[in-house]
Parts: C-alpha cells; structure tokens; sequence
C-alpha cells in the first residue's frame, strides 16, 4: 500500500466518524435548535469532511460538503435559522455523504439525481438568507498548486521594507530573503540608514529594508507568493528590469557592487536607467538547490490509536492458541518431577489469563456505536408514518464484542421498526386510549454476570394473544384446542414465518419476522425474550454474552469423557454418595437444606461404565432457577478456548461448543441455560399434564 | 539542528499526513489534537514552529494563537495556520491573533515544506 492509500483509508475510518457524529449532533440539534454548540459541532464535522475530502481525492465529497458548510456558516451566523426543513435536507445530505465516501465509481457523483437535487435544495437555504455564497468549493484549483510555465530567466528588482513590527508575529524577514534565493540568483542589498541609534534600539523591530536583484525563470507570482504572509505588513515593489539574467553580467555586478558603498537606497529609477544603457542580452545559467535533512525523531504524543480490525482478529487468534498451549504446558509440569518448572509454568499461565482479558477488552465496544442508527431510524419512520416517538438510551457505556455488535445491529434494527410500526400507535389513537400523544421507545443495557441485556421497550398496543392464537391456528402452527398460556404464544412469535402484522407494510413486515430475530442473536449465543402486557407495550430482551471466543469454564470428569460448565454460572459443588442420588426421587437431592433438581448427566450422555462411590454436583443457577449437574468428579477451572461443533451438532441445544484440552483431547462446553430452560419447560408441561 | 514542529488538528487524518511529511523531511514532530492538547508541549522552549488547524473542540486556533502570543518563551514562535477558507476574513484574524503564516488545505507535500520553508529555517 502507498503512503497515500493508507492515508486515504485512514481518512475514510475518520470520515465515517465524523460523519457519524454529524448524524448525531444533528439529531441532538433537532431535540434543541438554538444549541450553539451543537452547531459549531456540525459546522466542523462537515469542515474537516471538506478539508480532508479534498486531500485525500474525495473531491466530490468535498465540494458536496461545502455546500453544506456554507449553510451552517450562515446558521453560526445567526443569518439562518435551524428548522425541521433544514434538518431534513441536512440529514439527507448525510446520506448522501456516506455514499460520497465510498468514492465508487458507479456510486453518486456530481451529475447524479441525486447529488443536484440536494444541491439545488441546499441552495434554496442560501438563496432564503439572501446571502451570497459566491465562494467557490475548496477544489485543488483554488490553492494555485498548479506548476507556473517554465519561461527563460528574466532579471527583477524587488524593493521590500518590512513594518517595523513584523516580527512580531514571528515573521523572520531574513528567511524571506533566503527563500527568494531559491528562486534564482540574488544579490541583496541591505540599507541600514534606518538603524537607529543604541539608545533608541528595540530588538524586537526591524530597521532594516532590502533592495534585491534576482535573476529567475520563475513568474513574478512565484516571487510575491514568497511574500504572501506579510503582503499587509510591509510595502513591496517588484520590477521586471530585463528578460535576461543581468547577474550573470559583469558590468551589471560591478554597478550593483558599486551601491553597496553608497547608504541610501538606490531606488527602480536609477536602476532602469542603468539597466537601459546595458542593451545586452545573454544567456545564463541557474542553479536551484534544495537541501535535505535527514534525521528522525517520533515523540508522539495521542492517547489512542486506531487499530485495524483484522489485527484484533488476529491477536485473539494468537491468543486463544497461546491458552491451549499453556494448558498443555500446566497439565506436562503437573505429570513431571522438575519442581523449578512448576512456579514457570504457573506464571505462565498467570500472564496468559491477564493478556487475555486484555486482548478482550481491546475489542470491546460500547454500545454507543450504535445509538444514532437507532436514533435516525425512530425519526425517520415515525415522520414517515405520521407518529410522534421519542426515543432514549439508558446505559449505552456498556460494552460488548465488537464482533457481537456487528451481528446485533440488524436484529435490534427490526425491533426497532417493529417498534415504530406495529407497536407505537398513531397519536390520535394513543389520546383516545388515555395515554400521551407521544410514544417512547427505551433501549436498557446494562451488565448481568458474563452477560449483557439489552432491553427495547415501547409503551405501544402490545400484543394480542388472541391474535397471535388466530394467526398460528391459521397457518398451522398449533392445533385450534392447543392450550397454551399467553407467555408460550408470545413465544410462537419466534416460529418461523409467522408475522401478525394486518398489512404488509414498507416498513417492516416484509417476510422477515422475529425468528430471523431469534436465529441471529441464537447464532452469537445470545437468547432473546419477549413479553407483552395489551395496551401497555411490549419489552424485548436480548441477553448476549460478553464474548464469544474464550470462557473461563469448570473442567468435570464423567467416565473418561470430559466437559466444561460454564463458571459464571456456576453456583455451588456438592459431593455426594452415589447411593444418595440413585436413590433419588424424582431426580431431586437435597443439598444445603434445599430440594435441587439435578440431571444424572452419565445417564443422559448414555455414558458406559460404573460411576464412584462419590459423585460431585455441579449447582448451577439461570434465571432463579437452580439445577444440579452430576459428575463423576470435578477437575478443575479451566480456560476454555471455544471451537464450534460441526454440522452434525446442530440438532441438539444443550453442547454449545468444544474445547481442546491440554493432552490434545476433546472436551465438549455445557450450554448450561439451554439445558435449565429444557428441564423448567418439562416441568411446566408436566405441571399442565397434572 | 533539528527543528521541532508541533503539529495542532484534531482530524487524525492530518495529523498523520503532515507528520508523515515533515518527518520524511527531518523534523521532529510533536502531535496535539486540540488547542489545550497542545498547550502540554509548550512549556519548555524547545518548539521551532507551530502548525495549526482553526476549527478544533476545546480550544480552537485562534485562541490557540492568542495563548502562544502571550507566552514569554513562544511570543516570536512562528505559526501557520491550516485552513480551507479562502475568504480573507478568518486569515485577517488569525493574522491579527498572531499568526506567521497559513497553509491552504488541501495541500500537497511540496506546498507544505515551502510554507514552513518561509518561517524557519
């Protein structure tokens, strides 16, 4: 990759932030339109989208976007005010400014419909404030970086007298000098008749004014561009003296030599008079030279760095192989006799579980993220369908796996439109029903053990189970006498095909309903729950684990086989005689005084062999539900580097994964909160049975 | 000797296109994502030339230039500005707030070098 590709992707990641937070200030700014500083936040998002669009080649997106910053010039200005009107057309633009960035070549560019039509809109802003946006887009042109015409060296006279103040800003008149000197050849004369005496002399004013003879092959532009800082702060005059290099003229040296002796200034007049009575042409050299400095130095000094995702994906990847190799190295040193390995390996594996979490937290991100996406979505769709919704956030800060994230950005997304659609009701309907005309939605997130929540409420209609019993009669889900109660129909919404929407609108309902829901989050391990009260909204509970790829897990032993139950569920272990639970009714032991239903987990496995004398209970606890698992004994914590199972596998819910031990063999990871829920639904239906 | 330049923008992107730049020309580069970032490295006396972007949150480069200005260290230090305004009413002020100089976004690295080229040697 060249330097200015990687600059350029760089740029991209940038823009996409910061028009992000375009998106994002503006939708604040609808909430609050007098908000000052959410302009000046707007007006520079867009202003370092312009600046850095057209150094990076995204010329298009550049000139689009000083459109736009012209408008919220004018609204920091206080010449135009913010309105719903200008939101819109701003948001669009956003839109399109996404599409800008992709810089594809059949994406939008300047002729597109697209691009003209918001053009002509955002000029209508400009043409309203009656102002005149005459400036032209900050296209490369406008910095003059074209290369002037090679010509042959000419001769000039450049007659320049600083300000007696110009160093106060830093200016050094010298290096302006030297830089004409670049330029071509120079002879320089110094007039110092304006030094003034010791007693009156400020070191921090400059007396002094320069009379220069340069011959050039560059135009006369390039020698007042050397003077373009300080144009205001001091008088200049440039002559053209000859269309031939007179420094490479003896005779001209020697009548220039001449003034150096002279104090005063020679003045252009005396000069032309000379250089006429020369009448001599000829041809010259010139010489250019630029130095080059090498040396090196870094002293960087910003708090954050931008990592590419593929090397966070890499680096988990190291990692996890690194855990599975220190497990190996832990279980050698345990069988060996070398006790100077043992404390080794035992900070090995102390480093290996810290640059584990530190891996993880790497590639979490919060929520946040996602907020605006949701944000624009609830405006958007609301104006659209005539409602009034308010959307808030609760607990955005928390953070998940950013590959977590990216599969919950679309399942949240139908929430959301279902939200907006089906459950939020028109405001008349709304006041009709005794509730306020405007609806709400609340997103929740907040930590619960290794998981995450994230909770969707609205305070729409609801569900009707009524309706949904209807509906799954008629398309066979369930049988018209089936008896079900109204959390199990709320359930049958996750079946697939199964949508309740009266009409298939633009907004959601196209064919993709809540079991797309369900497998997406299912598929990062995540569950998802809803609950309905008719006439008061509907809450949607999505709980994910914090991350995928490495749990800290309890290693049991049945038979020769070997199992990891999740620890962050884990309550307690019990040991128990094997008489105790055979004898068990009703798979019920008492532990701690408390009757445990528990899962003989040799028989359900259909394990061979005889279990020992004491088994060990794992309690494990999901939802208030409490559940034993038995084993025949408990090995140890172990780190669990999560591998999926193969196809083959995917008919059962109760084995989430594999992990690979450190002698190299298999352990298969308990899905632990399938399996409670499996047993709480047999109980269930074996409570309706009696 | 090698001149120390501290670079003020809070677009990642600049920043890193410049110090690229005048790295690969030999300076040293100092790096500040704000006017207040900045404000860190300027309590010794070891900056050659500031580099500065006008609109940034905290403190913008107008304030920025001010702050400098009246530093005891820092009121003769050379300052461009970057900006993408070609209007001369945001260069007059910078100008007047005690700016050396400024340098038109978008530029290219030639353009850079000459423009620092013009305040330090």
């Amino acid at each position: 990759m060249t330097s200015m590709e990687s600059f350029q992707s760089r740029f991209v990641e940038e823009a996409t932030d910061n028009i992000n937070d375009l998106e994002n200030a503006l939708l604040l700014l609808e909430e609050d339109p007098g908000n000052k500083e959410l302009v000046e936040r707007v007006f520079r998002a867009m202003h370092s989208l312009k600046g850095g669009g057209a150094m990076f080649g995204f010329d298009t997106l550049s000139d689009f976007t000083h459109h736009m910053e012209s408008v919220y010039d004018l609204v920091r200005e206080d010449k135009l005010q913010v309105t719903k009107d200008l939101l819109n057309v701003t948001l669009d633009s956003v839109d399109l400014m996404k599409k800008l960035l992709i810089n594809d070549e059949n994406g939008p560019d300047e002729a597109s419909g697209e691009y003209r039509a918001l053009v002509s809109r955002i000029e209508g802003f400009l043409k309203g404030a009656e102002v005149n946006a005459g400036q032209g887009p900050a296209s490369a042109g406008t910095t003059g970086i074209a290369e002037p015409e090679k010509q042959g060296v000419s001769t000039y006279f450049i007659h320049f007298v600083p300000d007696k103040d110009i160093m106060k800003n830093g200016t050094n008149p010298l290096y302006l000098i030297d830089e004409l000197s670049t330029l071509g050849k120079t002879q320089v004369i110094a007039n110092t008749c304006n030094v003034p005496d010791i007693k009156e002399f400020d070191t921090s004013k400059c007396y002094i004014s320069w009379e220069i003879f340069l011959s050039t092959s560059e135009d006369v532009n390039a020698i007042s561009d050397v003077f373009m800082f300080v144009e205001d702060d001091c008088m200049l005059d440039i002559h053209k003296l000859s269309a031939s290099d007179l420094l490479n003229d003896d005779r001209f040296t020697r009548e220039i030599e001449g003034y150096r002796l002279i104090e005063s200034e020679i003045g252009i007049n005396s000069i032309k008079d000379f250089v006429d009575s020369l009448k001599e042409e000829d041809q010259a050299r010139q010489s250019q030279s630029s130095k080059k400095k090498v040396t090196n130095g870094r002293d960087n000094a910003i708090s954050s760095i931008r990592v590419s995702s593929d090397k966070i994906d890499q680096l988990m990847n190291l990692v996890s192989e690194l855990v599975i190799t220190q497990a190996s190295l832990s279980l050698y040193t345990e069988n060996s006799d070398n006790s100077e390995l043992q404390p080794i390996a035992e900070s090995v594996q102390k480093l290996t579980r810290q640059l584990r979490d530190n891996a993880f937290s790497i590639s979490l991100i919060p929520l946040e993220s996602m907020m605006t996406r949701f944000q624009r979505l609830v405006r958007d769709l609301s104006d659209e369908l005539g409602k009034d919704i308010r959307f808030s956030a609760k607990g955005t800060e928390t953070e998940l796996d950013k590959t977590i994230i990216e599969s919950l950005t679309d399942p949240l997304l139908h929430i959301f439109r279902n939200a907006i659609d089906h459950g939020i009701e028109p405001p008349e309907e709304r006041i009709k029903k005794g509730k306020p005309g405007s609806g709400e939605i609340v997103l929740k997130a907040f930590y619960s053990g290794a998981n995450v929540v994230i909770q969707v409420s609205d305070d729409g209609a609801g569900i009707d189970p009524a309706r949904i019993r209807e509906k799954a009669v008629e398309k066979q889900l369930i049988t018209p006498d089936a008896v079900l109660n109204s959390k199990e129909l709320l359930n049958l919404l996750f079946l697939p095909g199964f949508s309740t929407a009266k009409n298939v609108t633009d907004v959601s309902g196209r064919g993709v309903g809540m079991d797309v829901v369900k497998r997406k989050i299912s598929s990062i391990r995540g569950e998802v729950d809803i609950e309905s009260s008719p006439g008061e909204g509907t809450v949607i509970t999505i709980k994910l684990p914090l991350t995928l790829s490495i749990i800290d897990g309890l290693l049991v032993r049945i038979g020769d086989s070997q199992y990891v139950i999740p620890l962050s569920v884990v309550d307690k272990i019990f040991a128990v005689e094997h008489e105790t639970l055979a004898g068990a009714y009703n798979n019920l032991v008492v532990l701690d005084g408390e009757q445990v239903p528990f899962y003989y987990l040799r028989e359900e496995f259909g394990l061979a062999g005889d279990p020992p004398a004491t088994e060990e209970i794992v309690v494990v606890e999901y939802e208030n539900v409490r559940i034993g698992l038995a084993t025949d004994s408990v090995v140890g914590e172990y780190q669990a580097v999560l591998k999926p199972l193969g196809k083959f596998y995917k008919e059962q819910e109760i084995i989430s994964g594999a992990t690979i031990l450190g002698d190299g063999s298999i352990a298969l990871v308990l899905d632990t909160n399938k399996i409670i829920n499996q047993f709480s639904n047999n109980n269930k239906i074996k409570e309706e049975l009696s | 000797m090698e001149k120390t330049i501290l670079i003020v923008d809070d677009s990642e992107s600049i920043r890193e296109v410049v110090s690229f730049t005048l790295e690969s020309e030999g300076f040293k580069v100092l790096v500040g994502v704000d006017g207040k970032d900045a404000l860190k490295f300027l309590n010794g006396d070891n900056i050659d030339l500031i580099i500065t972007d006008l609109h940034m949150p905290v403190m913008n480069g107008i304030e920025l230039i001010r702050e400098v200005r009246n530093m005891d260290t820092y009121s003769r230090v050379p300052i461009l500005f970057l900006t993408t305004e070609s209007q001369t009413a945001k260069k007059m002020e910078a100008k007047e707030a005690g700016a050396t100089g400024w340098i038109i976004k978008p530029f290219v690295p030639a353009k850079l070098i000459a423009a620092i080229n013009k305040v330090i040697r």
